[in-house]
């Protein structure tokens, strides 16, 4: 996703990451319980795991994410109008920039004079499963992270 | 932002069904096309924002919502 950020930035994509709430609590990234503990989880996301976008931090009772869907790790592509033109429930960075380039091709198609009306399209797209890499985030979190997940789903 | 049982609730402190489900709502989640709602956000050094200051920046705005965990 960082590199999608890039690509698309002279274009006046904009690409942030909003801090949620812990998925996966464990020893070493509990649960959250006041703000100042919100900005130290975001910084490490920017420190330790390499999110070069600029992050924003929700509510602590997030409510912007709950608005949205509260899904873990969901994107929204929004319009300048505030409108939204793309939501997600995960979040796969294939799936994103296909998003991204379509609507820019809208604008091409717009200046070339073609008239377009908006319409809603349902779609199923597919993400990477990589078990390992997400197990090792369950460690980074802490044993706990790892136990609950395994008695949630087996 | 003081309501000590949503806070408690959503910050769940177990990945347990029965805390982590209730949250899961995409599918009533804002329709596409029709004006959507703004909340206040805060960048990493505290400093006020909203959604919609963020989102009138740019033709289009990639918002991706996580966490660490």
């Amino acid at each position: 996703m960082n590199a999608i950020a890039d690509r698309f930035a002279s274009q006046n994509v904009g690409s942030i990451f909003l801090y949620t709430h812990e998925a996966h609590p464990g020893e070493n990234y509990p649960h959250l319980a006041s703000m100042e503990r919100k900005f130290q989880h975001a910084r490490d996301l920017r420190e330790k795991l390499g999110v070069t976008r600029p992050i924003l931090v929700d509510a602590l009772d997030g409510a912007c994410h709950r608005a949205y869907g509260s899904m873990p790790n969901m994107t929204w592509i929004f319009a300048k109008s505030g409108v939204p033109v793309y939501k997600s429930d995960w979040t796969d960075h294939h799936s994103v920039s296909n998003a991204v380039e379509y609507f820019l091709g809208v604008a091409t198609r717009r200046r070339a004079g073609e008239r377009l009306a908006p319409f809603r399209v349902e779609r199923l797209d597919f993400k990477n499963k990589d078990m390992d890499a997400f197990y090792k985030g369950l460690e980074r979190n802490g044993p706990k992270a790892i136990r609950e997940y395994r008695a949630a789903f087996g | 932002m003081g309501d000590p049982e949503l806070l408690a609730s959503y910050n769940y402190d177990e990945f347990i069904p029965e805390k982590f489900m209730r949250w899961l709502n995409f599918t009533a989640s804002p329709l596409l096309g029709e004006p959507s709602p703004d909340f206040p956000l805060w960048d990493l050094d505290g400093r006020a924002t909203s959604l919609s200051a963020t989102w009138s920046r740019y033709t289009y705005l990639i918002v991706e919502f996580g966490s660490f965990t």
